[in-house]
């Protein structure tokens, strides 16, 4: 075996290895390469982050990070059979160098626009360091000609990746940025409870009412207790029990004209996102107040 | 002695009704960050509740962090994580103040006062001194307290790249208007 043969070999084991060994890591979850191909890329940084896919229709495009491994284990094979381990070597080592910065990018971004971090440097691993020399060495390695060639397809690749994800990354952020709540009204709630039993429910248990109730979309039954309106047109009705706790719902501006003329001890329905409880020391009671919230039913 | 023990009832119905906290649970509170990157950092809050005492000048206010409601649903996310707000470890904003020569107001006569409030206002656990001027306006029977005014993020440990990148204001504005 030549000495660049053995360095293609050496590349080829290191791709592999740490292709499975943590790249970055955000707040609590360490990601590998392995995270991308097999669909869990996403749903950590949902988890953690709440950024979502923002081409879920691509998403089948990711299994192409698996040809990383598998090409690899074949430049090995070949490598060991003394074959031509060109084509494995670029089938593997290209969509490395991609994959790794594309990790890099994508935690950057996270920095800039979410502030997870100091630096970006505080969510990289050395790990992705290494699979990406890997990934350049297992190219420059693969055979002794075509120097020109291999170094340009690791550039453009890079180029490629970087101009690529900057494009995307720009039209997902203003798509999330135009994006706006869909009206109360076109949502369906999670849970349909009597203002009494809501109120009975955080005062019996707080801790474990705002796990279940919060951000979640409830549609309460109540008699006013009072309804307020702002001198903005926006409106706010509250539900309140015998202990004096109560739940507050602040209603969507276009409302106005469902709630002028409702009255304290009318029985009502209202579709509100939950925003759990909190203590009042002021009131010595509990507020469980709702956003969004619109009038189902008089 | 029955005139005496009147008079003594009526003076302390008297000082009852004067002495007396008022309260709101439908205070507004805005929250302005927004800066010529950004417009989205803007939210507002109508279930605050608020306390005024009438008799001692102290104004108290309490707001559930989670109903801050923004138009965009990333900005609302992001306003109540973790490494912002926390608003499910720190559920609250508090601020508790009295209104400096609170004896020059005179509640039971209309007019617009302007105030100034001492205070200490307590966000992510952490508490500080903040001084307020606003104005107090007694109409009709019912006091008006209005107010705008800014905090610091960092006084209060918000940090963080978006705010190094001038899509957050270092400095929000606060706006406060209640009815009790």
């Amino acid at each position: 075996m030549t000495k660049i043969s053995k360095l293609n070999l050496l590349a080829a084991l290191l791709l592999i290895a740490s292709f499975f060994l943590p790249w970055v890591v955000w707040n609590n979850a360490t990601i590998s390469g392995l995270a991308m191909p097999v669909g869990q890329f996403f749903d950590i940084a949902k988890e953690q982050f709440g950024v979502t896919n923002p081409f879920p229709q691509f998403s089948f495009i990711f299994q192409i990070f698996w040809l990383i491994p598998v090409s690899a284990l074949v430049a090995v094979v070949f490598c060991l059979l003394k074959k031509d381990s060109f084509w494995p070597s670029l089938i593997a080592g290209l969509p490395a160098v991609s994959l790794s910065l594309i990790y890099f990018l994508f935690s950057k971004n996270l920095v800039d626009q979410l502030g997870t971090s100091t630096s970006v440097w505080g969510h990289i691993k050395p790990w992705l360091f290494i699979h990406i020399l890997a990934a350049i060495v297992m190219v420059i390695s693969s055979e002794k000609k075509r120097w020109l060639l291999k170094s340009i397809l690791i550039i453009v690749t890079a180029v490629v990746t970087i101009v690529g994800f900057n494009l995307a990354s720009g039209h997902a952020q203003q798509k999330i940025m135009d994006e706006t709540f869909v009206s109360t009204v076109k949502e369906k709630a999670a849970f349909s409870i009597s203002s009494t039993d809501l109120i009975k429910e955080f005062i019996t248990n707080d801790t474990a009412s705002n796990i279940k109730y919060k951000e979640k979309i409830v549609e309460v039954t109540g008699s006013i207790a009072a309804v307020e309106i702002a001198a903005d047109s926006v409106g706010t009705i509250r539900f309140e029990d015998s202990t004096g706790s109560f739940a507050s719902f602040t209603m969507e501006k276009n409302q106005f004209s469902n709630i002028q003329f409702l009255k304290a001890g009318e029985a009502v329905v209202i579709k509100g996102v939950c925003s759990g409880s909190i203590f009042s020391e002021i009131l010595n009671s509990t507020q469980i107040s709702f956003k969004r919230s619109v009038i189902i039913k008089k | 002695m029955k005139k005496t023990r009147l008079l003594f009832v009526f003076m302390l119905a008297a000082t009852s009704i004067f002495s007396q906290k008022k309260t709101t649970a439908t205070a507004s509170v805005g929250f302005d960050a927004t800066t010529p990157k950004d417009a989205l950092p803007k939210a507002e809050n109508k279930t605050v509740i608020g306390s005024f005492d009438t008799k001692t000048g102290t104004i108290a206010f309490e707001a559930a962090v989670k109903n801050f409601s923004f138009s965009n649903p990333q900005m609302q996310s992001h306003f109540n994580g973790a490494n912002w707000m926390n608003s499910d470890q720190f559920p609250k904003f508090t601020y508790t103040g009295t209104i400096e020569k609170f004896s020059k107001i005179k509640l039971s006569k209309n007019g617009v006062y302007s105030a100034k409030v001492n205070g200490d206002m307590t966000i992510k656990g952490i508490t500080k001194k903040v001084k307020v001027e606003g104005k107090i306006t007694v109409a009709e029977g019912k006091v008006s307290v209005n107010a705008n005014f800014n905090i610091k993020l960092s006084d209060f440990g918000i940090s963080g790249q978006p705010i190094t990148a001038g899509k957050v204001h270092t400095d929000p504005k606060i706006s406060v208007a209640a009815v009790f």
